[in-house]
């Protein structure tokens, strides 16, 4: 067995082990301890996907989804692990859009991570929806993206950032992998009164 | 203190290997207010609990001790009818990438939920999943009934609704629009959904429907396309396999299927679709080895199918093994409690024991291949126990089985090859030109002779000859349905025979079953309603 292997068998089972750790703290209602399993297991998640997509193998299964749904389930989800108020704004969200659920649900899970190590007191999600494309929003209340990375296409972030390096170049990749009638998804990261993670898709 | 949830009167399922995983999912069930929970470690435990209680949601991990995985468990509990469309079956994974490596629609689970997750999140999941349930209702009743038309009515129904069901329902549309013989309309449905967005399910969809009107060329083309987008698909390989086959182009077929194993070595479903094409390309080595897979991963697990015995039995005793087929054969009909007439394992016994040179046990196992009636046997089925009856000296039986089997295909050129090769194969080469033909001779002078009769105005013979030959060739639709329109012919002018009519409804309902788009429904119905308003006065 190569080290590849190896590592993907390993990663799997680590998140086995933190998948019950999590259920014991949620069990506890200790949010710390939940957040901390929950957000390495994310991590796991991204790596094991980055490794899949260098290998050309991170396959894509796009369907019809409701981008609501999403949104608020990360909100619920995160919202049990800190104090921070996490707000889903969905009142311009089409009913249905096409796109891959697991690997947009990661993206945007890292976002809402990153937000949350970032913001003062509030994350907020939003999904909305112009003729050409469905765009989703992470933004936090906290000091923004440094100047450096604004303006930026992802691919040329260093991958250094606290570790989330990794998760802005799988963003990058994955919505690129979203293309519809000739048109690709996109990453944007900009400030406005905090940082504001965009995350585009094609009709 | 009794908490009020909408979960308290579901009945949930929890099937995971790890034990920890398992009491973790049990805690997150629990949370949720529900009552009635059952866990199981393992298959065979599992399929134990279905025998006594009726689950609303069933909670399964991909992986699972034994050899088996929650994909195959799916497969089993929908393809032997275990659980209706009306159960949630969700697949916990660690991992997103199983979802695309499935054959059939049908098998894929309701939803995926990827570890670790919260109890908010299962709660919130099952919660939409349990209304869409609810919203589909009885587009899944009718599914499975098989009531295809009235599957698409109450799609209709949702889909002038334009809500969040939408694109779910269309799908199902597209899929009952093909098994209720619309293949047409189909082709123009799955046109238009590829024009709103090329989702694989919609190329594959168009695959059928072109398949089935018979543009092979295109189909293939949409394919090949749809192989290249979504290399994952299983579904595609299997279909392009069976024109490559239909073609007469087995290697062609088995290449294609190879390549799809090669992308999922683990599916039983990619070793027996390639033991298939192997078995009609007399390719016995083929079929062993693929089989021989199967058999090994399935042997102690409740999920084995007697069939992939039956079938490795016959490989080995083509390739000339008969001692080894018997040894299998023997152990498939000990221990498969209620599988031991199983007419295609005992049938295969039944040559191998032959040739092993045991001809009293060879004997036995025919008596059990012939205990059923011949004529109900799947077509495949039915072909193995004539070439038993061939190999131990049964002719005229034999002779009849085939008879029958080609009077109920008489249009199947492929059939009466097949029917001419097993006679030629096992000692009757004199009988294989003739028997196919003389045996259409016979239906078409049978049909001929009924309509001359019934124009003589002899309509209760006609009806009487067609019935008889209807009940001894119950899937020859053309004679079925013409025996309904000549027994309502016959209660329609000469008088209301309940008898008679009844066995008219009972053929009308089993060509409406088998065959919904046979041209001649329209007639029966006709001359239903015409019987109808003849005698409904009387009835007052």
């Amino acid at each position: 067995m190569d080290f590849a292997e190896l590592a993907a068998f390993t990663i799997h089972d680590v998140k086995n082990r933190l998948a019950v750790l999590a259920s014991r703290a949620e069990g506890k209602g200790d949010p710390e301890m939940l957040h901390g399993a929950l957000e390495a297991a994310a991590s796991l998640t991204r790596l094991l996907a980055w490794y899949k997509a260098e290998k050309g193998s991170l396959g894509i299964d796009i369907d019809a989804r409701v981008p609501a749904d999403l949104l608020e389930e990360l909100a619920a989800e995160v919202a049990k692990q800190s104090t921070l108020t996490v707000s889903v704004d969905c009142h311009a969200a089409p009913n249905l859009w096409f796109y891959d659920e697991s690997l947009i649900r990661m993206v945007l899970l890292s976002a809402v991570y990153n937000a949350m190590r970032h913001a003062r007191q509030c994350v907020r999600l939003a999904a909305v929806e112009d003729p050409q494309w469905l765009e989703f929003s992470v933004s936090d209340d906290g000091d923004g993206y440094p100047e450096a990375m604004l303006g930026q296409s992802v691919d040329m972030q260093p991958l250094t950032r606290h570790g989330t390096g990794l998760g802005l170049h799988l963003a990058g990749h994955v919505a690129a992998m979203h293309e519809n009638a000739g048109l690709h998804g996109a990453i944007e990261l900009s400030n406005d009164n905090g940082a504001v993670f965009r995350l585009r898709l094609p009709r | 203190m009794a908490i009020h949830s909408p979960y308290s009167d579901k009945s949930i399922l929890i099937l995971d290997d790890l034990p920890e995983m398992r009491s973790s999912l049990r805690t997150q069930v629990g949370t949720l207010g529900c009552e009635k929970v059952a866990v199981s470690s393992n298959v065979k435990d599992a399929l134990e609990q279905f025998k006594t209680t009726t689950f609303d949601v069933i909670l399964c991990d991909y992986y699972l001790a034994g050899g088996t995985d929650g994909q195959q468990f799916l497969e089993f509990l929908r393809t032997r009818n275990v659980i209706g469309r009306g159960v949630l079956f969700v697949m916990v994974t660690a991992e997103k990438g199983y979802e695309s490596v499935v054959t059939a629609a049908e098998c894929l689970p309701d939803d995926y939920l990827l570890k670790p997750f919260t109890a908010e999140t299962l709660k919130m999941r099952l919660e939409r999943l349990l209304e869409k349930k609810k919203r589909l209702a009885r587009v899944d009743q009718m599914q499975d009934k098989g009531n295809w038309p009235e599957v698409i009515s109450a799609c209709d129904q949702i889909i002038a609704a334009k809500d969040r069901y939408l694109v779910d329902v269309l799908r199902i549309k597209g899929n009952a629009m093909l098994l209720a013989g619309r293949a047409e309309a189909a082709v123009d449905f799955y046109q238009t959904m590829i024009d709103m967005r090329p989702m694989p399910w919609a190329k594959l969809g168009l695959a059928r429907a072109l398949q089935k009107v018979g543009d092979t060329a295109r189909c293939k083309e949409t394919l090949s396309d749809l192989i290249s987008e979504s290399p994952r698909l299983m579904a595609a390989y299997d279909l392009l396999g069976e024109l490559h086959l239909a073609d007469g182009d087995a290697d062609a077929a088995l290449a294609t299927l190879d390549s799809a194993r090669e992308i999922s070595p683990n599916s039983l479903a990619r070793h027996r679709a390639i033991a298939t094409v192997a078995e009609e390309k007399g390719d016995f080595e083929r079929v062993e080895q693929a089989l021989e897979q199967v058999v090994k991963k399935t042997r102690n697990s409740p999920l084995r199918e007697t069939v992939d015995f039956a079938r490795l039995g016959n490989a080995l005793t083509e390739m000339g093994e008969a001692g080894k087929a018997v040894t299998l054969l023997e152990e498939a009909r000990t221990s498969f409690k209620g599988d031991a007439n199983n007419p295609l394992l005992a049938a295969v016994e039944a040559v191998a024991q032959q040739k092993a040179g045991h001809p009293e046990k060879a004997a036995a196992a025919m008596e059990r291949a012939l205990q059923g009636d011949p004529s109900k046997l799947d077509a495949r089925v039915a072909m193995a126990v004539a070439k038993a009856c061939l190999t131990t000296g049964r002719q005229e039986q034999a002779q009849t089985i085939l008879k029958n089997l080609v009077q109920t295909n008489p249009d199947s050129t492929e059939l009466h090859d097949r029917v001419s090769a097993v006679l030629r194969d096992n000692g009757s080469p004199e009988l294989a030109a003739q028997l196919v033909s003389e045996s259409i001779r016979e239906i078409i002078h049978l049909n001929n002779e009924a309509v001359r009769r019934a124009k003589s105005g002899e309509l209760a013979v006609a009806s009487e000859m067609l019935t008889e030959a209807a009940h001894r060739l119950p899937g020859n639709m053309q004679v079925v349905s013409n025996a309904a329109a000549a027994l309502l012919f016959d209660v329609y002018n000469n008088g209301l025979d309940p008898v008679k009519l009844r066995t008219a409804q009972s053929f009308q309902q089993a060509v409406q079953a088998q065959a919904p788009s046979h041209p001649k429904l329209a007639e029966i119905a006709e001359l239903m309603n015409r019987i109808r308003s003849k005698y409904a006065p009387a009835k007052k």
